[in-house]
Parts: C-alpha cells; sequence; structure tokens
C-alpha cells in the first residue's frame, strides 16, 4: 500500500523560538510519502487534534508523524486520536522536538528539528498496525496462604462474584494471623469461619502450589493435596504466604554468646510480652524493663509500631521503667509519630545508640550496657525483662514457590515488587499479586493498603470475564523458531512458553496478556524470529539511516 | 547538522529518554550532535543497529538504560552492556577505537547525568578524532 505521511508539526503556542517551522514544513514536503505537511500552535488541545482527526480523513492519512513535545507526554492521547479518525493507533510516529531539542539547546536547531522529524517519518513508512482485540478470563483466583491477608482477599474477592482457592500448606487456616492477634486484637478465627461457610470460596489446606502454566486471565495451576494432583484454571494468583518472627537479640557475635547463658524468662518476644501484660495479676511487675529495635535489621515497621504500642501498655499497666534501646525510632509506619511522642510523654527513655548493646547477664536481671549517642558516654540498665527485637524473614516456602511462578526474590528472599513506590503488590509476572509481609516488612497499616489495591486490581480485570488486548504486538515467527528455548528463558515476565504447532512440532509463543513488551527477547533471538511492531530492527535502522 | 560528528543514543524509555526530556526542560544543554532513538528498554538494542550507526558515520553510540539492579525489565540492562562491549571488541577489530561505544546507566530523574554523560560522550569521540566518512 503506498505510504500517505501526514506530518504535523507543533510549536508548542510559539515557544519554540529557535526552531524555523516554515523551513521544516518546506523541506517535509519534498520528502517522498508526505502526503502534507500542517504547522499547529496547539496540538494538545482538543480543536487542534479534531483538526488533525478531519485531515487525517480527508487527506486519506495512512501515517501520522507528529513533531511535538515528548512522546511520554503525549503519545497515548495521540494513539487515541489516531484511533478516533479510523486509523490504527499504531500507525503513530513521533519526533521530539521541543525537550530534545528546541529546549536542549541554545541558539538555531532548525536543522536538527529537520533531521528528527525525518528519523521519523522514515520509521514511520515501515509501521504495521498492531489490532486490539477481546480476550476471555477466567473468572477466578488462586490466593496461597492462609493468614489474615489471604483471608481478607479471599472474602472480598468473594464478594465480587469471583470464585476463589484458598491454598494452605498446613493443616489450619488462620494460624500465621495468631501472633499478629495478640498483638493487634484481630479475631482470625471468626475470618476463617467466614471464609469456609463462604460459597465462592474452596478452602484447600496441607495443599501445595505444584506446576503454573499460561498467563494472566488464563493460568492452569496444579496444586497438590494428598498425594493427589489436580489442575485448575485461573484468571489471577495472589501470593500472600507471609513471613515468620525470629528474636534478634544482638548483631554482633561476641555479646550474643553471653546472651546464650541467660535464662529465657527474663528475655521475651512482644508476643510473650502481650501475654504477661494480659494477665498482670499472676505475675510478679517488673521494675524496669527494657526493648530493643533497629540493630539486628534496617526495616522495623513491625518492630517499631509493636515497642512503641507495648511501651505505652506497660506504662499504663505495670507503670515501669522503660527504655528503649535504638539506633533510630523510624516512625515510616502510620500513627507511629503519634505513639512515639506519647511514649515519651509518658516517660518511656529513648537510649540512641550506634552500635548493638552488649547484653550480660546478672543475679537474674539482665544488664543492659550501651553507648548513650546524646550522653556520649556507656550507661548499663540493670532490667527485669527485655523485650528481644523481632525480625522478619520470608516464609521457608517462599523461595521453591517463587521458582514455580516465576518471580524474584528481593536480597533479603522476600518477594520484589514490580515497583516498590507505584506498583508494590504487582510481581514482574502479570496476573500474580503479593499481599502483606510476603513482600518484606510490613506494618498492619499496609498490609490493609495492600489487600484493598490487590482486591481492586483484580475486579478491575477478571469481573467483566474479559479484556482488551493488543494481538501479536510481539511475534514469533514458528517458520524461523527452531525452539531453543533461549527467549523463554530471557523473559524476565515469563510470558513466552512453548506450544505445540499445527506442524506437531513445539514452537516459542508470546502470551498476547503477559507480555510487557520490553523487546529483551527480540534482540537475543538467535533465528531473529520474534518481530516486535514498532520497535522491529528495520524500524530502528530506518530511523539511524535518516541521521546525518 | 553541525560539523560535529553524530552521537546516536539509545534510550530506555524508563531512563534515558525521560531523563533526556528532564534536561531539556531544566535547559542543562546537551550536545546538539545527539541524536536520540527511543526503545522500550536498553534490552531491546542489538549490535547490529549499534554498528549501522558507526557505518552511517557516527562518531559515538550510547546505549542508555537504567540503574544496575533498578532496570524496569531486570535483566535489559546487563544484557545492553554485554552487547556493548561485544560491538566495542568488533570495533577494535575493524580499527575503530572500541572506547567511541558506550553503556551508561542512570535514572530517570537524572538529568544532570544525562548531560554529563552525554558531554563526556562528545568530548571524547571529539579527542579521539571524527571517524573517517565511509559512506
Amino acid at each position: 500500500m503506498e505510504v500517505r505521511a501526514g506530518v504535523f508539526l507543533c510549536n508548542c503556542g510559539g515557544a519554540l523560538k529557535n526552531i524555523d517551522f516554515d523551513a521544516v514544513a518546506s523541506e517535509m514536503a519534498g520528502i517522498p510519502g508526505v502526503a502534507s505537511v500542517h504547522v499547529s500552535s496547539d496540538l494538545c488541545l482538543a480543536p487542534a487534534r479534531d483538526r488533525m482527526i478531519s485531515c487525517i480523513r480527508e487527506e486519506n492519512l495512512n501515517r501520522v508523524v507528529v513533531a511535538a513535545c515528548s512522546p511520554e507526554l503525549t503519545e497515548y492521547p495521540l494513539r487515541r486520536t489516531v484511533q478516533s479518525a479510523g486509523l490504527n493507533g499504531h500507525m503513530l510516529s513521533m519526533a521530539n522536538i521541543r525537550e530534545q531539542c528546541s529546549w536542549a539547546h541554545e541558539g538555531d536547531v532548525t536543522g536538527k528539528a529537520v533531521e528528527l522529524v525525518k528519523m521519523a517519518i522514515s520509521r514511520a513508512r515501515l509501521l504495521q498496525p498492531v489490532e486490539e482485540v477481546e480476550v476471555g478470563v477466567e473468572r477466578s483466583v488462586l490466593v496461597v496462604g492462609g493468614g489474615f491477608a489471604a483471608v481478607n482477599v479471599g472474602l472480598l474477592l468473594a464478594a465480587a462474584g469471583l470464585r476463589i482457592t484458598l491454598v494452605e500448606s498446613t493443616g489450619t487456616s488462620g494460624s500465621d494471623g495468631q501472633e499478629l492477634g495478640s498483638i493487634h486484637g484481630f479475631d482470625i478465627g471468626s475470618l476463617v469461619t467466614a471464609a469456609e461457610r463462604d460459597q465462592n470460596i474452596e478452602v484447600l489446606t496441607s495443599a501445595r502450589v505444584v506446576t503454573v502454566e499460561g498467563a494472566i486471565g488464563d493460568f492452569t495451576v496444579t496444586i497438590s493435596r494428598e498425594g493427589k494432583n489436580m489442575a485448575r484454571k485461573y484468571g489471577a494468583i495472589v501470593l500472600a504466604t507471609g513471613s515468620r518472627i525470629e528474636l534478634a537479640l544482638a548483631t554482633d557475635s561476641d555479646s550474643s554468646a553471653e546472651y546464650q547463658g541467660i535464662g529465657g524468662t527474663n528475655v521475651v518476644s512482644q508476643d510473650q510480652l502481650v501475654e504477661r501484660l494480659s494477665r498482670p495479676a499472676s505475675g510478679v511487675k517488673p521494675a524496669t524493663l527494657a526493648f530493643m529495635v533497629d540493630f539486628a535489621d534496617e526495616s522495623t515497621r513491625f518492630s517499631t509500631l509493636a515497642t512503641l504500642g507495648n511501651a505505652l501498655a506497660v506504662r499504663k499497666v505495670w507503670d515501669s521503667e522503660v527504655y528503649v534501646f535504638c539506633r533510630d525510632v523510624k516512625v515510616d509506619s502510620q500513627g507511629a509519630e503519634r505513639l512515639y511522642r506519647e511514649a515519651r510523654d509518658r516517660g518511656v527513655v529513648f537510649v540512641k545508640c550506634p552500635a548493638a548493646p552488649r547484653i550480660t547477664s546478672d543475679n537474674g536481671r539482665v544488664m543492659v550496657e550501651a553507648k548513650d549517642v546524646l550522653l556520649g558516654e556507656d550507661i548499663t540498665v540493670a532490667c527485669d525483662l527485655l523485650v528481644a527485637e523481632a525480625v522478619l524473614y520470608p516464609d521457608p516456602a517462599t523461595a521453591a514457590l517463587g521458582s514455580v511462578l516465576g518471580v524474584r526474590l528481593d536480597e533479603k528472599g522476600f518477594y520484589q515488587e514490580n515497583n516498590v513506590h507505584l506498583y508494590p503488590v504487582a510481581s514482574e509476572r502479570k496476573g500474580v499479586f503479593f499481599v502483606g509481609t510476603c513482600r518484606g516488612q510490613s506494618d498492619v497499616g499496609r498490609v490493609m493498603n495492600d489487600i484493598s489495591s490487590v482486591v481492586i486490581n483484580i475486579k478491575d480485570l477478571l469481573s467483566s470475564g474479559k479484556i482488551m488486548v493488543e494481538s501479536e504486538r510481539v511475534k514469533v515467527d514458528s517458520e524461523k523458531c527452531v525452539a531453543c528455548l533461549t527467549c523463554i528463558r530471557v523473559c524476565p515476565h515469563a510470558a513466552i512458553e512453548l506450544r505445540g504447532t499445527e506442524g506437531g512440532k513445539e514452537k516459542a509463543v508470546v502470551s498476547d496478556l503477559g507480555c510487557h513488551a520490553c523487546g529483551i527477547c527480540v534482540a537475543i533471538c538467535p533465528a531473529k524470529a520474534i518481530e516486535f511492531q514498532d520497535y522491529r530492527d528495520d524500524q530502528i535502522l530506518a530511523q539511524i539511516e535518516a541521521v546525518g | 547538522m553541525s560539523m560535529k560528528g553524530t552521537i546516536v543514543a539509545f534510550c530506555c524509555q524508563h531512563s534515558g529518554y525521560p531523563a533526556a526530556d528532564l534536561a531539556g526542560k531544566l535547559g542543562l544543554g546537551s550536545p546538539e550532535a545527539l541524536r536520540i532513538i527511543r526503545v522500550p528498554c536498553a534490552g531491546r538494542v542489538d549490535v547490529i543497529h549499534m554498528l549501522r550507526a558507526f557505518e552511517k558515520g557516527a562518531s559515538a553510540v550510547a546505549v542508555l538504560g537504567c540503574e544496575e539492579g533498578a532496570c524496569h525489565h531486570i535483566t535489559g540492562n546487563t544484557r545492553a552492556k554485554e552487547r556493548v562491549e561485544q560491538c566495542s571488541m568488533l570495533l577494535k577489530e575493524i580499527g575503530i577505537d572500541g572506547r567511541r561505544v558506550v553503556m551508561f546507566r542512570l535514572s530517570p530523574n537524572a538529568p544532570r547525568k544525562f548531560v554529563d554523560v552525554t558531554n563526556e560522550i562528545e568530548m571524547a569521540a571529539e579527542s579521539q578524532g571524527r571517524q573517517d566518512d565511509n559512506r
């Protein structure tokens, strides 16, 4: 088909003064394939978009080249504009003449602008349409885990009408919730009962996930239970496998060795402290009590919140002297700053020390010896009770499940989020989500946030039973594919699989749903069998050809 | 077109490209000889792309990807680095200074680093002399 490209130049309301737009326009007019050149000053506004639409229709354009601001800003809305003119959205090629030309340099840059537009035009000639198609998705979700987060996600998604399977590795659901429940006052038992009664929820205890195939919307999962394997279909997978808490008293081996000699009765966990606090009459009141925070682990969301809350409770119930030994009190959880101020007001003493305190035993009392940064000298506090720092470690099954699912772990062994700030509940593999402490240190507020955002994401994805997806934007040519598995090995999003073709041979197939369009497989394929529309080799090379 | 040799920069749309945009917005001034080609990930850039740029007479080629350990697509930046090294070896074999092709890793919010590295590339390319135009 003959290329008829419309070139749309935008001078950004006259702000790009160092480009002579008339000169650029006349230069473009002579290029083969360019049907028309338009200069406007406000391509980001609706009237100019409408003019663009009518130009595309009237002049029968089949390529649109826009030279304006960065495609980071305008590529997506312009694609929609091009689409509403009846053209495929991928028939758009952009030249960034604002941020990377006019604004980047002083003096006249008409020459560079001309070159950038020429590069965009030569790429435009080779563009091909990418169709959007509707694909059906399974309206069911697999939730792995049986704790507070898992059961909550299950209940909320079941309420949205999705079928849920809760897979728990131990014999009972909700066991992990007990510890948290004792501190934060949840009733995990009633949640589990509600889940077991819900018609949309199937609870499988003593079960584990063996294999996962397919992509978002269409996962095939093999679950093993009581020696039998069963295959199920799911649209999405939520991992809520939680973590385990270990007590850490000191980071340097020297003092931890001495701690070994201390009996277990006067060194306790937050959990045990809560238990003792809840029956104050039975035990002896400790006169002096110390907490340790931020020595064994840098992320202290859990231990800081528990320490602040429990320190206040100790002051109130026992009226003991309370010391908190810390490197820092990190108040990044919601409400932690308020708790910290309140604790100081109520007489809790925070001792900031650069290294873990030395802990020794003296006549049944715990001696905590530390360098106080503010006093500048060593102090020793004799305590009746020492609350050890709680450190969160990933659940032992995390690594194995991660490799089954093709999701990565971070340096501490927790699941690695897609983006820790922007998309913390998603994995690198589309359709696989994380909730709660399986993705690292968390506090209850953050777990609640995780739960809501996963529920919203999955409802969005699956509740209608179908989603729109770009079809075959990245496509393996099965004639060229030699099934060497290189692409399957390198795909960071586990979106490529081997599938049988009509010829009877197995070839690599890219899942339209799971693909993130990074192009890593395209560059690495030794047979050059993978085509990536918009970033095909010839499309990239055409831009280089147009340089200079 | 200025007399300076062209620098072709393949910029990852998650790091190098937004950094270039920011540098422009702040008016920090990158080399005018820079021609940026946007790629979805540094891992998309292949040796053939870099070599073609040299064939066309580019005085330097740069691949700008995400920071180490922070690649949007996990392994794209390390694969790009390997390919840049491979390209550099090929250049040496045909008598072109292998330092003309470089890989840089930066974050999308690092416009100053973008300007520094692109100016560095330009200065290095100039000091090595303009590559013979063998188009």
